[in-house]
Formats: C-alpha cells, sequence, structure tokens
C-alpha cells in the first residue's frame, strides 16, 4: 500500500509522524441504527489509529458511514461496538470542534456571534475573544458581513462562517465534515491554503472527510479509505507529496497522478458496490 | 400615475445607482398605490350602490352616512368610553393568557416529563370551543369584566402555549449537536438556542392569540355588559340601528390592524434575523 517517497525531507517526516503519540484509537468500532423496520449497519468493525498532530483524510462512497465516524469521534453519538480512545492533553482547550456536512450556523446570530460561539461557551475573556473572532472574520473573508444575518449570506458564506466558528475554537481536534464541498473552486483553494497554513503553523489533529481524491491528496498526511456500505477500513494510504505544499503546483507532481489513479481504482469498486447496492433496495 | 408608469419600463443603466433606486422607489409607490386602491374602490362602489337602492339601505348604510354616525359618536365621547372599556378587557385577557402560555410552553418543549405530563391535558382541553366555557365562567366570576377577561385569556393562552411548544420542539437537532459540541451547557442551551429558535413560532402565536382575543371579545360583551364594542354591536341589533354597527366593525379592523403593527414591529425587533 505504501507508495515511494518522493523526497528525503518527507521521508522524514513519514517517520516523524508514525513516531508522535496516538492522540486517537479506534479498535473494532461498530454503529447500529435503528430504524423504524430494521436495524442499519452503518459501520462496522472500524480499526485505526490517528496520530497526534496527524491530518487524516477519510474517503468512501457516499453513506458509507463517513458522518457517523466522525461524529462517534467528537462524541455526538455512541459507538455500539468496539472501542475509542482519545487523548485529551490540553484541558485548556476543548477537545474537538466540528464542521458539519449540513448548514449548520445559528440563523439567529450575526455572523461574528456565529464565530465567536465555542469561545462564548468557554467563557474566554471578550477582548481575547473579539482579537480572535476578527482575525477569523478576515481569514473567510467575511469581515464586512460580520454583523449580518446568515439569511443575508450565499450557501458558500454560510459554511465559511462555519468553518471559522471551528477553527476560531481552536481545539485539539478539528473534525471537518466535507467542509469546502459546497464551496466555489476559488473559495475551496484558498481556504484549502489557510486550512494548510494554519495546520502547519499549529499542527493539530485533522480528520478531515472529502468524496474529492484529489483534495485528500492536497492536504493529507494519510489517506482511509472506506468500504461500502457497511463501511469498513479498506485501505490507508500514506500521502507522500513533500511538505510544505503549493496547491497550484502540486498536481504538476508525478507521484500525485500515480497515487491518485491507485486510490481512485480502489475507491471505484466501492462506488460501484454501492451503486449495485441502491439496485437492490430500490 | 399614468405618465409615472410610463417611465418605468425606460432602459436602466447598470451603473448608475442613482436612477436604479429611482425605480425601486417608484416600484413601492406603485404597490403602495395598488394595496390602497381596492379598498377605496370598494367603498365607492358600495356607496354608489347604497344611494342608487340596488342594495338595501338598511342592512347596508352608505358609507358617508357610517361615517357621519362615527363623527357624532367620537364627539359625544360614546366611541370612546366604548373602545376604552373592550380596549381593557382585550389587553387584560391577552396578557393574562401569554404570561402563562409562554411559560408553559417553554417548560412543554425544554422538559420531556413536563410535556409528557401535561400533554394529554392540553390535547384534551383545547378543542372545547371557549365559546362554550362562558357560561362557565359567568357562573364562577359573575358577569363583571373579570368572566370577559378570563374567556379571552382561555383562548389566547392555547393559541401561545401549542406554538410556543412547536417553536421549541421542531427546531432542528442539528442545532443541539452543534451546542453540546460547543460546549455549551443546558443553560446556556436554552438561552442562546431553544429560546431565540422558538421566537419566530412563538410570535405566530401571539398574532394568532390576538385574533382570538377579537373574536371572544365581541361575544364576551354579548352578555351582563353595558359598554364595550361588543355591546355596541349587540345593542344597535336590538335597536335595530346599522350605522352604529357598522362603526363597532370598523373599530374591530381598526384594533386588529393596529395590533398586527404592533407586533409586527415588536417581532421585527426581537427577531431581527427572520425575512
Ligand atoms: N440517525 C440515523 N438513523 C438511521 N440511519 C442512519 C442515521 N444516520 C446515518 N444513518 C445511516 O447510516 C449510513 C451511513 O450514513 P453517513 O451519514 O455516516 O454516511 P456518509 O458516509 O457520511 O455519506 P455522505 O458521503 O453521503 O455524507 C447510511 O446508510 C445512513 O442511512
Ligand atoms: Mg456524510
Amino acid at each position: 500500500m505504501e507508495a515511494v517517497a518522493a523526497g528525503e525531507k518527507n521521508m522524514l517526516r513519514v517517520v516523524e509522524a508514525s513516531r508522535a503519540p496516538a492522540k486517537v484509537i479506534i479498535e473494532g468500532l461498530g454503529k447500529r441504527f435503528k430504524t423504524r423496520k430494521r436495524w442499519v449497519v452503518a459501520i462496522e468493525e472500524v480499526t485505526m489509529t490517528i496520530r497526534e498532530g496527524e491530518f487524516l483524510c477519510i474517503v468512501g462512497p457516499s453513506g458509507c458511514g463517513k458522518t457517523t465516524l466522525l461524529r462517534i469521534l467528537a462524541g455526538l453519538e455512541t459507538a455500539t461496538s468496539g472501542k475509542l480512545e482519545v487523548a485529551h492533553r490540553d484541558s485548556a482547550k476543548p477537545l474537538n470542534s466540528m464542521v458539519f456536512q449540513e448548514q449548520s450556523i445559528f440563523p439567529w446570530m450575526t455572523v461574528r456571534n456565529n464565530i465567536a460561539y465555542g469561545l462564548k461557551m468557554r467563557r474566554v475573556d471578550s477582548r481575547i475573544r473579539d482579537e480572535v473572532v476578527e482575525r477569523y472574520l478576515k481569514l473567510v473573508g467575511l469581515s464586512k458581513f460580520a454583523d449580518a444575518y446568515p439569511h443575508q449570506l450565499s450557501g458558500g458564506m454560510k459554511q465559511r462562517v462555519s468553518v471559522a466558528r471551528a477553527f476560531a475554537n481552536d481545539p485539539e481536534i478539528l473534525c471537518m465534515d466535507e467542509p469546502f464541498a459546497a464551496l466555489d473552486e476559488q473559495n475551496k483553494i484558498l481556504l484549502q491554503e489557510e486550512l494548510l497554513k494554519i495546520w502547519e503553523s499549529n499542527r493539530k489533529t485533522v480528520v478531515f472527510i472529502t468524496h474529492s481524491i484529489d483534495e485528500a491528496l492536497v492536504l493529507g498526511d494519510r489517506i482511509m479509505l472506506m468500504t461500502a456500505h457497511p463501511g469498513r477500513v479498506k485501505a490507508v494510504f500514506n500521502v507522500d507529496l513533500p511538505r510544505p505544499r503549493n496547491i497550484a503546483t502540486l498536481r504538476t507532481n508525478p507521484g500525485f497522478h500515480k497515487q491518485f489513479s491507485e486510490i481512485w481504482s480502489s475507491l471505484r469498486e466501492e462506488v460501484n458496490k454501492a451503486k449495485a447496492d441502491e439496485g437492490i433496495c430500490t | 400615475m399614468n405618465n409615472e408608469s410610463e417611465m418605468l419600463p425606460s432602459v436602466q443603466v447598470a451603473d448608475n445607482p442613482e436612477k436604479k433606486s429611482w425605480t425601486e422607489m417608484e416600484d413601492s409607490v406603485r404597490q403602495r398605490f395598488l394595496s390602497f386602491i381596492s379598498p377605496v374602490i370598494f367603498l365607492v362602489i358600495w356607496e354608489v350602490l347604497s344611494r342608487t337602492n340596488v342594495l338595501d339601505m338598511r342592512f347596508f348604510p352608505p358609507p358617508s352616512a357610517i361615517l357621519v354616525t362615527m363623527y357624532h359618536m367620537i364627539i359625544s365621547g360614546e366611541l370612546w368610553a366604548d373602545l376604552s372599556v373592550s380596549l381593557y378587557r382585550i389587553l387584560g385577557g391577552f396578557v393574562l393568557g401569554t404570561i402563562p402560555g409562554l411559560i408553559i410552553g417553554l417548560s412543554m418543549g425544554l422538559f420531556k416529563p413536563v410535556r409528557l405530563l401535561l400533554e394529554p391535558l392540553v390535547a384534551a382541553t383545547y378543542p372545547i370551543p371557549k365559546l362554550a366555557l362562558m357560561p362557565l365562567f359567568m357562573l364562577i366570576l359573575g358577569l363583571g369584566d373579570m368572566q370577559k377577561i378570563v374567556t379571552i385569556a382561555t383562548g389566547t393562552f392555547f393559541l401561545v402555549l401549542i406554538n410556543t411548544v412547536a417553536g421549541v420542539i421542531n427546531l432542528d437537532k442539528i442545532y443541539l449537536d452543534v451546542a453540546r459540541n460547543f460546549g455549551a451547557s443546558r443553560k446556556d442551551y436554552y438561552l442562546t438556542v431553544a429560546l431565540p429558535g422558538a421566537l419566530p413560532l412563538i410570535f405566530t402565536g401571539l398574532n394568532l392569540g390576538m385574533g382570538m382575543a377579537l373574536l371572544l371579545i365581541v361575544a364576551a360583551e354579548m352578555n351582563g355588559a353595558n359598554q364595550g364594542i361588543g355591546y355596541l354591536i349587540w345593542e344597535s341589533y336590538d335597536i335595530f340601528d346599522l350605522n352604529k354597527m357598522f362603526v363597532a366593525f370598523i373599530m374591530i379592523s381598526l384594533l386588529g390592524y393596529i395590533f398586527n403593527v404592533i407586533l409586527n414591529e415588536i417581532e421585527r425587533w426581537i427577531v431581527p434575523w427572520k425575512q
């Protein structure tokens, strides 16, 4: 599974990452949902270790349980089997903050208050809070809309508020569920760049769900590929592209295409299975 | 007006904001004109039909005659006397119904045990027409103001209660997830999510409650009243003075309109995020 390293510096990083202490240990995790008619197995036997400071991307066909896994990790859902251990090292910081897949910013708060929500709930000093919020407003390009209400924003702008809200909360683990899927190409690239910049400066643990292999390669240290419903871990790929990454030129790297086709051929099988399943269901 | 509307389709240059705001203004003038003109036309037709005896003048007195009657009633102070008495009963009943409606509604929405406890009770009592309760209230409270206030309060209470509960429990579950994920305590959740999230429906409840109050005042003043807008209607029925009856209709419509404007204004202030 491991691809050939692209450069020496990069080799070093991979080794470093795998030596870093474990942040999240997932062992044989499973989740079943009870619906009116029957039980739905969302994920099954998921085993994975996420290292401190690692940028992990999760890809898999739609409905395979990516969101379910992330919600369990974030404590919003309880697993029905298996074990989950998360190391919370700095009690001054929240353990995780989520960028939800669906529209999730509060319609009754201004953009500013939405971004400040986590800090407010943690009773962070208002002067520090204002500073942080101002910084992230700027970062997601919404300074001018600081006092607007969500109904005055476009869909992409709302998603950026959601991203800023999670960043501003400064958690140990950032849980991002297809955060850029609804964005236009320009904003997507800008925010990917910002995310990388932030991550490179503070080395948070990031768990990032995406349906785009491209995005996963651009951002991640490792890519976890999940099987079609019910979701299991199909494969884990090391992304051997040099850091710091330049999103604009990365795609010209020959390693990029090699990894892309490797992951895609594996993912395609699952997508086809998912499609076949749908055919049976309906 | 004709001239103005002919100017509207004229070519608008995109980079001329002044000109653009001009059309927007004209548009709003035109819209207001349209909503203003329909009642005027209606009144004019009524006046003509009534004066030419196409409409029976005894049942549909011409608007001009109604206005004259209204003028006399204002001068004599009669109208204000009736209006103030009714206003007192309506507002008293509205407040008396709204406050417990809000409190019980919020606790039912926020605390599931409370909801389970009270839901059957509400479901069982809500369908009873409030008018059916009036005789009971009259027996208990006598024929004074209190009986009328309580009748109105009952009607308002249920509408505010039911809408408040719906406002809290129909909130999208994602907001609960966000609150939990960002470390909100229970109290934080109530104050930053549940309450503001329920406000739009709470205001719907208040608006409906106000409509119910106007409906009930007429019925409540049917018996045991010697003043009030509702009383005015029944009195003019007894003495067959339809002019007065129509003045009372106008007053009720006016009250409804004013209450609506006030509630909307308050809503705009408290719920600024609603388009
Ligand atoms: N609350 C729930 N109740 C019942 N079934 C659920 C629930 N949440 C998820 N599921 C089911 O679990 C499976 C996985 O859902 P999940 O949302 O995790 O998929 P996903 O990988 O995030 O998909 P997508 O890429 O489309 O977002 C689906 O079959 C879904 O129907
Ligand atoms: Mg999902």
